[in-house]
């Protein structure tokens, strides 16, 4: 399924056959998955693609129901304490109390993962700090905003300076300015070595930022590589034609596909602006491709007014990687 | 590698200790979660003492005997109504997320139930103290004196503590807390209503009357009203014992097994 990728350093995370399914519903269907430490490796893929299970179990909230998952050499199931005193989470929904100040949380969490209180105390302070939190340290947690609340959540998971975290969808909902604010300091973290598990939704975002991208769809790890290893890996050059005529999209769409042998999903169709989207294939030469898709127009009589060859956005990657075959994406 | 900092020895003491001071924290925080476990008790008493404290139960009763009667009675009842919010509280860590990062810290995880449960005595301790003091103000007579009141309000938080466990184990069961709200503040008005908090178990409805007689309600109201006459306690005594250890052994155990199992 995965790429091999060299991992030259000892694993932090590593996932064998690791399966859970909720009732009838399959949420990993049996995932190999290794994390080397000190990377940042960002877990990317559609809702319910098993993001959040894989997350949970890591951090041991929830048990597989076949497969292994070591963090550190340690099993989440029969080790699980240990691994609680290896790994921070961050999960989807804040695990903060609203009702106290954000030092306080800070304190509460910090003691709760074993620092004596004049540790926890030292180390919120340092936390606050560093999170731009040092004004609201005193405010109840109610009146942040929701930047504010990612932010010191981070921090909670911080307090012991766990060697991996796991953060789930860490900058949903954020604004722009506090998404950069996080990345920077995950980046900081990165920097000292901690390891990180996080998913996220936004191929620009794991692009920027992380070492390497899993892309997880049905259960199933259906990806792994960098960016551009994954890019040139699925999704060939884009070969853009608008029509003369927009009406003739859906014929155009069929001619094209059946002269380049593209399955139906490759080839995106839209009557109202008159324009084709092919994604050709990885392996094969965009320039040829382009020239094959106007033959075919030509020799249909199916009127051409623009034709371009471009590579593929990051959002077509995406859909490329987890859009089912034969329904264009 | 910053290196992890190492946890330091745990004992589940520490951490349940952690968890109710952070439940007071939260009450200081926000005074306005005191309405209802403190002002809601005393408007209550205020109003059955005011509409039914001069009722005559029996034909050969002093003037005032029912009122010495059913104070008590309401001790009880509100301790009662006041465990429900044990079980919310889980319920709305849940929701928040926090009850995640619980799980996933190297703690004791029982810690977050008998913390919260500890936490939660400090709430009926005042509460009861509170009670007393406005009962006496209208005309509530404790012949033992303060150690009777002391014994009052130790029956009034074990009491409450007993349910509220029960709480806590019927909320991890229902898990959503919209449906817990509901659900588990139906049995706290029914205990009240099925015992003698109210009426002497003699004179209630003959199909309540065995209920009645075995109720930890009943059980606690005539041991309040025992100590308040200076007369015998041990049969309520004994049969409220039993309820306690009962009621927090098993739904506490449940409770907690059913907080710690990862699904």
């Amino acid at each position: 399924m995965s790429d091999p990728i060299p991992t030259l350093v000892r694993p932090a995370i590593a996932v064998t056959g690791l399966a859970k399914s909720f009732g009838p519903v399959t949420a990993l269907a049996g995932i190999d998955l290794t994390i080397g430490e000190g990377t940042l490796a960002a877990l990317l893929g559609p809702n319910g693609a098993g993001k959040t299970t894989l997350v949970r179990i890591l951090a041991t909230l929830i048990r597989p129901d076949a497969g292994q998952a070591r963090v550190l050499g340690f099993d989440v199931v029969t080790d699980a304490a240990q691994v609680r005193a290896r790994i921070g989470l961050t999960g989807q929904y804040a695990g903060l109390d609203e009702a106290m100040t954000g030092r306080d949380n800070l304190l509460l969490i910090g003691q709760l993962a074993g620092l004596r209180h004049r540790q926890a105390a030292a180390r919120a302070a340092d936390l606050a700090e560093q999170f731009g939190l040092h004004g609201a340290a005193a405010r109840l947690v109610r009146t942040y905003s929701g930047g504010m609340r990612r932010r010191l959540d981070l921090a909670a998971s911080l307090m012991t300076r766990p060697p991996v975290l796991v953060l789930d969808e860490p900058t949903s909902g954020l604004d722009p300015a506090s998404r950069q604010q996080l990345w920077a300091v995950l980046a900081q973290l990165r920097a000292g070595g901690t390891t990180m598990l996080l998913t996220t939704q936004y191929l620009e975002e794991a692009d920027r930022f992380a070492d390497i991208v899993h892309v997880l769809q049905h259960g199933v790890l259906i990806a792994s590589g960098t960016v551009a290893q994954l890019k040139r890996r699925v999704a060939g050059s884009v070969v853009e034609i608008r029509l003369q005529d927009p009406q003739t999209a859906p014929a155009a769409g069929q001619v094209v596909a059946a002269r380049l042998s593209l399955p139906a999903g490759a080839v995106r169709a839209d009557t109202a602006t008159g324009r084709l989207t092919v994604t050709v294939r990885a392996d094969s030469s965009g320039a040829d491709d382009l020239l094959a898709a106007a033959a075919a127009l030509r020799d249909d009589s199916i009127g051409i007014a623009d034709i371009s060859l471009r590579q593929p956005s990051l959002d077509e990657t995406f859909l490329a990687l987890t859009a089912p075959a034969g329904i264009p994406a | 590698m910053t290196g992890s900092t190492a946890a330091v020895a745990r004992w589940p003491g520490r951490d349940s200790a952690l968890i109710a001071a952070r439940q007071l924290r939260v009450l200081r925080l926000n005074p306005g979660r005191l309405i209802y476990p403190l002002v809601q008790p005393v408007v209550l008493l205020v109003l059955f003492v005011s509409v039914l404290g001069n009722l005559s139960v029996a034909h050969d009763a002093a003037a005032g005997a029912y009122r010495q009667f059913l104070i008590p009675g309401i001790f009880l009842q509100n301790a009662a109504l006041t465990a429900p919010s044990t079980g919310l509280g889980i319920l709305r860590d849940a929701a928040s997320g926090l009850a995640d990062r619980f799980r996933s810290l190297p703690m004791s995880r029982s810690a977050v139930l008998v913390g919260r449960l500890a936490g939660d005595a400090v709430v009926f301790a005042v509460q009861a103290i509170l009670l007393l003091a406005v009962a006496s103000v209208l005309g509530f007579r404790m012949r033992t004196g303060l150690p009777g009141m002391a014994a009052t309000v130790l029956v009034t938080v074990s009491f409450g503590i007993a349910i509220a466990v029960v709480s806590a184990w019927l909320a991890l069961l229902i898990g959503d807390a919209e449906a817990a709200e509901r659900v588990l503040f139906f049995p706290a008005i029914a205990i009240t209503f099925l015992s003698s908090a109210f009426a002497p178990a003699g004179e209630l409805a003959g199909w309540i009357r065995p209920i009645a007689r075995v109720n930890p309600v009943s059980a606690g109201a005539d041991l309040v009203r025992s100590l308040a006459a200076g007369g015998p306690a041990a049969g309520p005594l004994i049969l409220l014992g039993c309820w306690l250890a009962a009621l927090v052994l098993i739904p506490g155990m449940l409770a907690v097994r059913r907080w710690r199992s990862p699904t």
